[in-house]
């Protein structure tokens, strides 16, 4: 299916030409658009420019196709990916080529970008880019945005703040599950489990239980190996100035956050007294304190592009980290 | 004569004119991609006379004793004082200032084409020399026009039988031929091409002038607007078989002759005028003979100094003249397979030198791979197992994993075994890693790609999956690059098994 597609599309690409060959005819400029020539089956690209192969395809019939087939490619000796050969040769004509370091254009790793609309941080490693995307944009909860290390934090997250027949039934029965997974205990409340947590589970009492504040600062997260299943779903205040968005947000983003969430317990909202060293907590447990980030939408239910518009340089409540860092970073451009 | 090491004897200083040294080389190479840009990229050469360093003192007369000397060579009739006259005179016009006080005396460039004319060898050879420094100022009012009256005398001496003042007149005349077109046609009918075929032959054993023919041609056919005359006149000149000659290197006498030369064959190629002729003259094979021997050597490590400035033209030439016929009929030409080893070569050993070298070489592995009758190349490179170090060069951006991923693409597209060996040559891990790019294009291709593999077997399908991929694809449907979310989508909703779509898919 796939071969007769661009067999069809191959066949339509051939233009009339005469048979005899017009010099004139291919000669492009490097400005002038590609064009094909039929020469005996084989098509033929001309005068190519690089990045423009590929046009929005969308536009025939609303649906993608690939569009790829196999050119051969004809360069004048004006085309741009000479360029650097011909400055080559010409500094060589004039006597200025050897040189102990001669400072030509070296090869440079391309970087990798994250995808997700809005977030368009760049990356010089694969690894600091999957990093990125498996803290930011798995498992996010689709009410509130914020991401969980995993989906089973991601469905007790959803049960305990936006079931509201989670609410109810925690009146009568014990709902409030242990984060430590193979534990299976349940409690009545928030605090009964934290309490347990700390006792059996040996969680430090300082720990941030419950979401209080948006993740501020992903080295962090970064120093908490973050491994599924075994972590809790906690959010963390910290104020440490470096790589952080929404330094300028503090007090008005908290209020914020606690009024739209005012009908959870005012006691579950535990702020830590040592907001920084969550490092430190960390190192002492293999299950370290997960940061759940709130993150954009990637549900379907929004269509990506226009979610751009949002930014505000006082970061709103929804606006994901990864967002919101695109604006509030200081100094670094991009870099987690 | 120009030889790297003489170059490189002046490049040694140490210290802040080091430094000095490539601040300047890097405001030249500014300049010179802006003249590019404007299409007015024009080099001259200028000859080094025995007597005489290239910094060497400059007595930079005062203008009256330019004028004192000129008048004494202009009114000498004693042929020993007016070679001396010639030669204070010439050294003189080391000095560009001295360039346009001579102009501005009348009748000036007749005089020295008497002296170019006379029965007094030395005064030829001074008076050539003369004219030379002239071919060369920086004035813009010493020009080809003003210096016309010599030209005619100047490819009349080509034929002639002695070198070095051979060599002299052709510099002149190289230098003389960016400046217009009207000078290129003045000397197309003087007889230029006919000149340079016979002096080629003349002294082929004479390796600077074989230098001198290549760099004057070179600058003749690589001007602009020569499509129309210039370039049919060489094809039909019986020069060629006299350029692929000089193809193979000398290595007591340098590169600089293969140089020249292989760059004259890339301008006739590039122009596109009639390269069916090029091809029946021999001009792939041996330019594809040499390219393996050049990859042979690389590939072993034996890295020439300036070895790039001959690998870059002959690259060019064979790439443009494998569209020059079906595949099939180039292949006697192609040498042999190796071609393709050196192809995969060069990228390795020139990316981080000189990156646009290794661009160009998969740009004819392009070539070579995009025809009709492609696929024994196709084979050839899984074959001679060239396809991991293609795959290796993914991460590289300078456009070169953008043509890389049209050479696999190229391949895929030959079917399914073809699409299995690639997978089996570890494409799809690396495939996951290009999806995650920044260069919008690098994604683009990478589905296609990736697209032709899944379609081609399920397994290819299931083997993405297993590599964690699926991720990636939902990620790029939320780009706001259209071209990169549809294609995404299409592959998510066509080629992936059904029990692997997620319900983040955007459509349906």
């Amino acid at each position: 299916m796939q071969h007769t597609f661009l067999l069809i599309l191959r066949s339509t690409k051939h233009l009339n030409k005469p048979a005899s060959r017009d010099p004139h005819s291919l000669h492009f400029t490097k400005d002038s658009p590609p064009v094909w020539i039929s020469q005996m089956d084989s098509s033929i690209l001309v005068g190519f420019r690089p990045g423009c192969f590929f046009s929005s395809s969308g536009s025939q019939d609303g649906e993608a196709k690939l569009t790829f087939i196999p050119q051969q490619i004809l360069l004048n000796k004006d085309h741009e990916l000479f360029e650097d050969g011909d400055i080559h040769r010409h500094l060589y004509l004039q006597n200025l080529s050897t040189c102990p370091a001669y400072d030509s254009p070296t090869a440079r790793q391309c970087e990798f970008r994250c995808y997700i609309s809005g977030c368009s941080q760049v990356f010089s490693t694969v690894e600091d880019y999957e990093h990125h995307y498996n803290t930011l944009h798995r498992h996010v909860c689709s009410s509130c945005q914020r991401s969980l290390p995993s989906a089973r934090l991601l469905d007790i997250h959803i049960q305990e703040w936006h079931d509201s027949l989670f609410s109810i039934l925690a009146e009568r029965q014990d709902m409030y599950q242990c984060l430590v997974e193979g534990c299976g205990s349940k409690f009545r409340t928030r605090d009964q489990r934290k309490d347990h947590m700390i006792k059996i589970h040996k969680y430090p009492s300082d720990f941030m239980f419950d979401k209080v504040k948006r993740i501020k600062n992903i080295k962090i997260a970064k120093k908490n190996m973050l491994q599924k299943g075994t972590s809790m779903e906690v959010s963390m205040s910290v104020s440490e100035p470096e790589g952080v968005c929404e330094v300028l947000s503090d007090q008005p983003e908290e209020e914020e956050y606690m009024e739209i969430n005012h009908s959870l317990e005012p006691g579950i909202l535990d702020p830590p007294s040592n907001p920084i060293n969550t490092v430190e907590l960390s190192t002492d447990h293999d299950t370290a304190p997960i940061l759940s980030v709130t993150i954009q939408p990637t549900t379907n239910q929004q269509r990506p592009q226009h979610n751009r518009e949002r930014h505000s340089y006082r970061v709103p409540r929804t606006v994901c980290f990864g967002q919101g860092s695109v604006q509030g970073f200081r100094g670094h451009g991009r870099r987690i | 004569m120009w030889r790297l090491n003489a170059v490189r004897h002046k490049a040694g200083r140490q210290g802040s004119d080091l430094e000095e040294f490539k601040f300047k080389r890097r405001e030249h190479e500014k300049e010179l991609r802006r003249a590019r840009k404007d299409s007015q990229l024009v080099s001259k050469r200028l000859l080094l006379n025995d007597d005489e360093e290239e910094d060497g003192t400059m007595d930079t007369l005062a203008s009256d004793q330019v004028v004192e000397l000129f008048n004494m060579v202009r009114h000498g009739r004693d042929l020993v004082k007016k070679e001396a006259d010639l030669r204070a005179l010439r050294k003189a016009l080391r000095s560009p200032s001295a360039h346009l006080i001579l102009i501005k005396q009348p009748n000036s460039i007749a005089i020295l084409v008497t002296n170019l004319c006379g029965p007094n060898p030395q005064c030829r050879l001074e008076a050539a020399r003369c004219l030379h420094e002239l071919s060369h100022s920086p004035h813009s009012e010493v020009d080809s026009l003003r210096l016309r009256q010599a030209t005619p005398y100047l490819i009349t001496f080509l034929s002639g039988q002695s070198p070095k003042f051979t060599e002299l007149c052709l510099y002149t005349l190289g230098n003389m031929c960016p400046d217009s077109e009207n000078v290129r046609d003045m000397l197309l009918a003087q007889g230029i091409i006919p000149a340079l075929n016979n002096c080629i032959q003349i002294h082929r054993t004479n390796l600077a002038v074989v230098e001198a023919v290549g760099f004057t041609l070179s600058q003749l056919i690589s001007a602009n607007y020569v499509t129309g005359t210039i370039i049919p006149a060489v094809l039909a000149s019986g020069l060629i078989p006299r350029l692929l000659s000089v193809l193979t290197p000398d290595s007591q006498f340098g590169l600089g002759p293969v140089i020249e030369c292989a760059w004259c064959l890339h301008y006739l190629a590039c122009s596109n005028v009639d390269n069916g002729a090029l091809v029946a003259q021999g001009t792939l094979l041996h330019c594809t003979s040499l390219l393996v021997t050049l990859g042979v050597a690389v590939a072993k490590g034996s890295i020439e100094e300036g070895i790039e400035l001959l690998i870059w033209p002959l690259l060019r030439c064979v790439g443009n003249l494998l569209l020059s016929g079906p595949l099939g009929a180039l292949q006697p030409q192609l040498n042999d397979s190796r071609l393709l080893a050196a192809l995969c070569a060069f990228p390795q050993a020139f990316l981080q030198t000189h990156p646009a070298l290794a661009r160009e070489s998969i740009w004819v592995l392009n070539n070579l791979t995009a025809a009709a009758d492609s696929s024994v190349f196709c084979s050839a490179l899984f074959y001679l197992n060239l396809v991991p170090a293609l795959i290796q060069l993914l991460p590289f951006s300078h456009g070169i994993n953008i043509m890389v991923l049209r050479v696999l693409g190229n391949i895929a597209h030959q079917g399914r075994e073809y699409c299995l060996h690639l997978a089996q040559a570890g494409l799809l891990p690396a495939l996951c890693a290009t999806l995650k790019m920044a260069d919008t294009e690098v994604v683009t291709f990478s589905l296609e790609v990736l697209g032709q593999l899944m379609a081609s077997d399920p397994q290819l399908a299931e083997e993405f999956v297993r590599q964690s991929g699926l991720p990636m694809l939902e990620a790029i449907q939320y780009s706001n690059q259209e071209t990169i979310r549809l294609r995404a989508t299409h592959l998510l909703e066509h080629h992936l098994p059904p029990h692997c779509t997620v319900d983040t898919s955007a459509s349906q």
